[in-house]
C-alpha cells in the first residue's frame, strides 16, 4: 500500500473508531442511525475498517485479566508519561501544535524544570544544566536530549515547538531573548516549529544550518552529508557558520548562502558542494520514522538493512553481495523484527538465518 | 543432492507451477480462513441489498448478524468439505457477543501480543483511555474523570486509539 492510499485508510479507520464509540454509548438515533447506514454502504473498505477496529475493542476486552492492564497499571503510565510519550503525530495533532497561543517564555521554563522531573521511559535519559551565563545574556537554559539504539522521544518545548528525536541522536538547545538555537549532534530530528516573530529557530547540524519560518522539517544528520526534507511551510538552508570557515579562509563574494526550501523538498548539504539544488521528495516516506515506520519505494537491499539497523536490535547482514542490489519496497514497523524477517523469507531465492546476535540473508 | 533425485513427473511439475493458483481456488470455496477483505466485501454487498428503513433501526446490529451469518456458511461449508457430511441448517444467528473471526490467521494471543507493540505507539492518555474502557468497562465520564479531560476529549481519544491500532495491526499483516 503506497503512503497517500494509507493515509486515506488511516482516516477511514479513525471514523470507523468515532462509529463505534458512538454506538458503544448506546444505541444511536434515527438520524445517527441512517447515516452510519449510509457510512457502510460508501465501500466495503469502510465495512472492512468497522469489523476491525471491532476486532481491537473485543481483544482488548480478552486482556482484562493480564496484569499490564490492571486498573492501577493503566493510570500510573498514563500519568508517568503524559508529557513524555512518543507521540504518533498525525496532520492534525500538528496543526493543533501551532494554533496553540504560544506560552510566555518564563512560564514555560518553569513548567518544563518541573516535568523534567518525570522519567522519560526505560532507556532514555536527559539532563538539564545551566550553561556559564555569558555577561548580559542573563539566564540561559541549556537542555539536552539523547536516544539510544532503537529509542525515539517526542517533546513539546518551552515555546511550543515540538521535538521528534529518532533513533541513536542527540540534540542541544539553547533558547535566548533573540534566538532558539538547536544543535543536532548526532542521528535524525523532526522540528515542529511554533513562529514566533522575534525570534528566530536556528538548527546547526554538521555543515548545514536551517532557519526556520515557521514549520515542521526533518533533519538527518549522515557521515559526510546533513539531509534537510521540509513537511510543512518553509525554511532557509545554508552551510553553517562553522562549516563556512572551515571551508573557505577568503571573504569571497559566496554564492547564496541560504537556499529557500518549500513542503516536499529536501536539500543535501555538504561543505565543498554548496549551494545544491532542492529535489521533491515525498516527505512522508522521509518522516515514517515517527510514526514508527520504514517505507521502502523499489530500495536496493543493501539500503535497506543499513536503515533497518538504525533500530533493529541485532544487525541484518547481507551475506551474498548479489543480494545487495534486490529491490524492495513495502512498509515496515522499525521495532517488529519478526515481521521483518517474516518478508525477507517471503522474497524468492532468499534464504535467512537468524541467530542471537545477527540477521544473516543470503541466495537459497 | 540434486543430481540424485528422479526428474519430476509432468503431473508433479504442473501441480508444483500451479499450486499457488490451486490453493487459492480452494481456499476461495471452502473459506477455510475468512480473509478479512472478502469478508468485509460480501458484508458489504448484503449491506446493499437490504433497505434503509431495515438498517436504521441497528446497523451495527445488521452488520454483526451479516458478518457472523457470513463466518458461519464458511464454517459449515468448510466442515462439509472435511467430512462430507451434510449440515442441514447453520445455527442461529443471535448471538452478537461473538464476534466474526476477522483477522484471519492470527489467534487471540498472537493478536494481543502485537496489540500489546501497538498501544505503545499512542500517546499515553490515548493509550489510557481505550485501555479503561474495554479493559475495565469504564464508562466514557469515568475516564474522563481519571485522565483529567471531558467526557468528549476521552471518546476522541477512544476513537483515535481504535483506528490507529486498526491500521498499525494490519500494516503488521
Amino acid at each position: 500500500m503506497n503512503s497517500n492510499e494509507e493515509q486515506v485508510r488511516a482516516a477511514i479507520a479513525e471514523q470507523a473508531g468515532e462509529w463505534f464509540v458512538a454506538n458503544d454509548e448506546g444505541p444511536l438515533d434515527a438520524h445517527d442511525s441512517a447515516a452510519l447506514a449510509a457510512w457502510f454502504k460508501t465501500s466495503p473498505v469502510h465495512v472492512e475498517e468497522f469489523l476491525g477496529v471491532s476486532t481491537i475493542a473485543r481483544d482488548l476486552k480478552e486482556a482484562r485479566t493480564d496484569p499490564e492492564y490492571s486498573l492501577e497499571a493503566i493510570l500510573a503510565r498514563a500519568r508517568a508519561e503524559e508529557e513524555f510519550a512518543i507521540q504518533v503525530l498525525g496532520s492534525r495533532d500538528s496543526f493543533a501544535v501551532r494554533a496553540r497561543p504560544s506560552r510566555p517564555w518564563l512560564a514555560g521554563a518553569v513548567a518544563m524544570a518541573a516535568s523534567v522531573v518525570l522519567s522519560l521511559g526505560l532507556f532514555s535519559w536527559w539532563n538539564v544544566r545551566h550553561a556559564a551565563q555569558p555577561p548580559g545574556a542573563g539566564s540561559i537554559t541549556e537542555l539536552r536530549f539523547e536516544t539510544g539504539h532503537g529509542e525515539q522521544l517526542s517533546r513539546r518545548l518551552a515555546d511550543n515547538s515540538v521535538l521528534h528525536l529518532n533513533t541513536d541522536s542527540a540534540v542541544t538547545i539553547r533558547y535566548g531573548k533573540t534566538e532558539r538555537l538547536v544543535t543536532l549532534t548526532v542521528g535524525q530530528a523532526v522540528f515542529e516549529v511554533a513562529h514566533e516573530s522575534d525570534r528566530t529557530f536556528r538548527v546547526l547540524a554538521g555543515s548545514a544550518e536551517v532557519v526556520d519560518i515557521g514549520t515542521k522539517f526533518d533533519v538527518r544528520l549522515g557521515q559526510n552529508s546533513t539531509v534537510v526534507t521540509v513537511i510543512e511551510g518553509r525554511v532557509e538552508v545554508g552551510l553553517s557558520p562553522m562549516g563556512e570557515k572551515l571551508g573557505t579562509n577568503s571573504r569571497q563574494p559566496h554564492p547564496p548562502r541560504f537556499v529557500e526550501l518549500a513542503a516536499g523538498q529536501q536539500v543535501s548539504v555538504a561543505e565543498g558542494e554548496w549551494p545544491a539544488t532542492p529535489i521533491a521528495v515525498d516527505a512522508q516516506n522521509t518522516t515514517a520514522w515517527l510514526r514508527r515506520e520504514i517505507v521502502f519505494d523499489h530500495e536496493p537491499l543493501e539500503r535497506v538493512a543499513a536503515e533497518y539497523n538504525r533500530y533493529a536490535p541485532k544487525p541484518i547482514e547481507i551475506a551474498t553481495p548479489a543480494l545487495r542490489n534486490l529491490q524492495i519496497t513495502g512498509v515496515f514497523v522499525t521495532d517488529d523484527t519478526e515481521a521483518f524477517v517474516a518478508f525477507l523469507r517471503s522474497l524468492k531465492g532468499v534464504r535467512v538465518e537468524v541467530t542471537p546476535t545477527r540477521i544473516s540473508v543470503s541466495r537459497d | 543432492m540434486a543430481a540424485a533425485e528422479p526428474k519430476p513427473s509432468l503431473v508433479e511439475r504442473l501441480f508444483a507451477d500451479h499450486r499457488g493458483a490451486l490453493q487459492t481456488f480452494f481456499l476461495r470455496r471452502i473459506r477455510a480462513k475468512a480473509d478479512a477483505a472478502d469478508l468485509a466485501q460480501e458484508v458489504y454487498v448484503r449491506m446493499l441489498r437490504i433497505g434503509d428503513e431495515e438498517a436504521i433501526r441497528n446497523p451495527v446490529h445488521y452488520l454483526y448478524t451479516v458478518a457472523n451469518n457470513l463466518v458461519k456458511e464458511h464454517a459449515v461449508l468448510d466442515r462439509r468439505q472435511a467430512s462430507g457430511i451434510d449440515i442441514d441448517e447453520a445455527p442461529a444467528f443471535e448471538q452478537l457477543e461473538t464476534l466474526p473471526e476477522f483477522d484471519g490467521d492470527l489467534d487471540a494471543t498472537q493478536r494481543l501480543a502485537r496489540l500489546g507493540v501497538v498501544l505503545k505507539q499512542l500517546r499515553p492518555k490515548c493509550r489510557a483511555a481505550v485501555e479503561l474502557r474495554f479493559t475495565h468497562g469504564l464508562s466514557y465520564r469515568e475516564i474522563a474523570t481519571h485522565l483529567g479531560v471531558s467526557p468528549q476529549m476521552a471518546k476522541k481519544y477512544v476513537a483515535q486509539a481504535l483506528g490507529h491500532c486498526r491500521r498499525r495491526m494490519a500494516a503488521l499483516g
